[in-house]
């Protein structure tokens, strides 16, 4: 029997956080008596900001070091997950780690009754209307907590590295058992506060774990593409066709590269008032990922299909509340905005903040420090 | 010798309205979410306009932006080795030039641009930028510098700022600055030994706005071959949330670690001068960045240090270690 775990999460900022996770449990099977190794997705690397990742850990309990290792190691992805940890809810509407992937659902590779566990605060049903539909039932857990996000060098220690180890031995304690994981934690960092940690995340994801019936969830609306084999490439070397040239005004007017799109990498979007802009020109000037469309009334529409959400037009915005980022998960769908705004300003408005809503958050500069301010937002009345 | 081919006379870009409103790099790279250097190939990409060629190092730039088979890249672009940048550019430039002596192609001026990051660049492939900055061809070469071999997940360059924790330099107990060297002084040492080459300029993709784009335009206005180097704050490498990627630019020059100049037929004229608009301390830059998060007062206090001397001691400030108090010999 192999136990097969994968990590989702976030690259760079949670690389840490993944890693630490497929070493533990590696290091807590051992102490069980199981075999087990953990290894990254071999083509995650180079990984950048925000994209999809992913990190395996594999535990038996019959086969020896090298028939596991024979039967997990050399693999690209695995086929199917005994268990699918998510540590950033909004990947629920698809991942795209690379080119020619096309946007995948996250429950992709969860297996007959395996679990998707998955850190976020909000409930069953609001998860599963972005998931795609599958034809067999699988268990949906949640662990109640934020992202954990941290940098390269800084690391973010919110004890969500111990709850999310209670929260494995809750979801398949044949991978690894809550005692183990409580005398690690212990022996390991003598904390109790960790011990605790884990043990509380444990009996919170026995009560948090639902099935999803077979046929719940979405029609995937994303196309997989299917790699080219090495026969199809052409000869000579690699030649990629370029974009084709082309650009005109308004939404979607420019020729973008339509083999990858980038957008699955963000955690949050940047909402437009677009009465209050004053057409300085500079989130457009200053996006990295080209994301912003110049329109005929020199206001710039947002594609949110290739942003992704590094909140820099919203930093460098000179008007107050014109661009708010807001959770993904709030979205349905990547239409035009701009396009929302001209057929129904007032009405777009009020879209506007209600997605808004009140809260304002201003990250701390070094990512993994803690250290956000919260302020309350204010409703700038339309200009004329 | 070179053949007089038509220019292409760019305009400066005076107000960021007047900036070219289409792209000829993209959306659709794998660059992390606020990457500098992405918006170092948009901008020159869009500074420079269609007729022209990119060639890129291998680094983050290369990469990033052919992820499996798929490109940003609407000017055709074309990959060459980790030291290569320099002479792939000059084969670019004669290629074409030996194409149009044999009327293969309309004799028209044809860009050639090639990007090297900072250990392509400046340390592994300095010495082809060298040969390429001793040749007739029009050519420019941008250094993206990003302060890192931030690809493979950020090993130190001969650009990496002092004390700076990378894989190569984590601190340790013993010893907590791994990074012991000072940044190397790229652009001034391609200026002082290429009399060829007559525009060499330090550059920001973001400050000031519209700085970088009318650089290019000068390099390619200026002709033969030139050279541009860009400051890239990079939220990777150097630990910050990706929406702070300007500011970080923006305080790394006004603190004066980054000299922003440019030096046209042996002119030096800062597009940022301290002198005029005061230093803030380099504190403020160091404490917003993950990778300095070690370093202790004293520390920063020898990084202020040296940036002082930098200012306030060199003959051309910024640029030069040459310090005043010439001797003659047998004088």
């Amino acid at each position: 029997m192999i136990k097969r775990v994968e990590v989702q999460y976030r690259g760079i900022f949670q690389k840490n956080l993944g890693k630490y996770i497929g070493g533990d449990i590696v290091m807590i099977a051992s102490r069980m008596g199981r075999v087990a190794f953990s290894n990254g997705r071999y083509s995650d690397a180079p990984e950048r900001n925000g994209i999809p990742c992913k990190y395996f850990a594999f535990v038996t309990h019959d086969l020896s070091e090298e028939e596991l290792e024979a039967e997990c190691g050399a693999k690209l992805d695995i086929d199917a997950a005994d268990i699918s940890l998510v540590v950033d809810d909004t990947m629920s509407k698809g991942v795209e780690p690379w080119g020619w992937h096309g946007i995948r659902p996250v429950n992709e590779k969860v297996g007959h009754k395996g679990c998707l566990l998955m850190v976020t605060r909000r409930e069953h049903d609001d998860l599963v209307r972005f998931m795609a539909k599958k034809d067999y039932p699988y268990r949906l857990a949640r662990l109640e907590g934020d992202a954990s996000l941290a940098g390269l060098w800084v690391d973010r220690d919110d004890l969500t590295r111990e709850r999310c180890l209670g929260a494995i031995a809750a979801v398949d304690p044949d991978v690894i058992g809550i005692e183990a994981v409580e005398e690690y934690l212990r022996e390991k960092t003598g904390d109790e506060n960790r011990v605790r940690a884990a043990r509380e995340a444990y009996e919170a994801t026995l009560r948090k774990n639902k099935v999803v019936n077979a046929g719940e969830g979405i029609d995937w609306p994303h196309e997989i593409p299917v790699l080219p084999k090495w026969h199809e490439f052409e000869e000579g070397g690699v030649v990629v066709p370029a974009v084709p040239r082309g650009f005109k005004l308004g939404p979607r007017g420019q020729n973008r590269n339509e083999g990858f799109k980038h957008g699955t990498s963000k955690t949050e979007r940047p909402v437009v008032r677009f009465d209050l802009c004053i057409k300085c020109t500079l989130c457009w000037a200053d996006c990295p990922d080209e994301c912003f469309d110049p329109t005929d009334d020199e206001l710039y529409d947002v594609n949110y299909e290739v942003c992704t959400g590094c909140h820099k037009c919203a930093e460098v915005c000179p008007v107050k509340e014109c661009i708010v980022m807001v959770d993904e998960l709030e979205f349905e769908n990547t239409d035009s905005p701009w396009e929302h705004h001209k057929q129904d300003p007032a009405g777009y408005i009020q879209w506007a903040e209600g997605k808004k809503g009140t809260k304002r958050i201003r990250y701390a500069h070094v990512t993994g420090s803690t250290g956000a301010e919260i302020s309350e937002g204010t409703t700038v009345p339309p200009k004329a | 010798m070179a053949m007089q081919l038509p220019v292409i006379d760019y305009e400066h870009i005076k107000k960021a309205k007047d900036a070219p409103l289409e792209e000829f790099y993209t959306s659709g790279h794998r660059t992390c979410q606020g990457c500098e250097s992405a918006l170092v190939m948009r901008d020159f990409a869009k500074a420079s306009g269609p007729r022209t060629i990119a060639t890129g190092a291998t680094g983050c730039m290369y990469v990033a932006n052919t992820s499996y088979q798929t490109t940003p890249w609407i000017i055709p672009w074309m990959h060459t080795q980790l030291g290569a940048g320099g002479s792939s550019a000059v084969g670019m430039a004669a290629g074409l030039r030996a194409l149009m002596r044999k009327g293969k192609i309309p004799k028209e001026k044809i860009n050639v641009i090639n990007f090297s990051g900072d250990l392509g660049g400046a340390d592994m492939g300095l010495s082809g930028v060298s040969g390429a900055l001793q040749t007739d061809y029009d050519l420019l070469i941008i250094l993206y510098d990003n302060e890192s071999a931030a690809n493979t997940d950020i090993q130190a360059t001969g650009l990496t700022t002092y004390g700076a924790q990378t894989t190569f330099t984590p601190p340790g107990s013993v010893r907590r600055i791994m990074q012991a060297r000072w940044k190397k002084n790229v652009a001034p040492m391609l200026a002082v030994g290429h009399p060829t080459c007559r525009y060499v300029a330090t550059a920001s993709a973001t400050f000031p706005a519209l700085d970088f784009m009318n650089k290019t335009r000068k390099a390619l206005n200026t002709g033969g071959p030139t050279f541009i180097h860009t400051f890239d704050p990079c939220p990777k490498g150097w630990d910050f949330h990706p929406g702070y990627s300007r500011e970080l630019g923006e305080l790394g020059i006004r603190s004066g670690i980054f000299p922003l100049y440019e030096i046209l037929d042996g002119k030096v004229k800062y597009t940022y001068d301290p002198h005029k608009k005061g230093r803030i301390p380099v504190r403020d830059y160091l404490v917003k960045q993950g990778r300095f998060a070690h370093l202790i007062d004293e520390d920063i206090d020898y990084i202020q240090g040296m940036v002082d001397t930098m200012w306030e001691e060199w003959e051309l400030p910024g640029i030069a270690p040459i310090k005043s108090g010439l001797e003659m010999a047998n004088a």
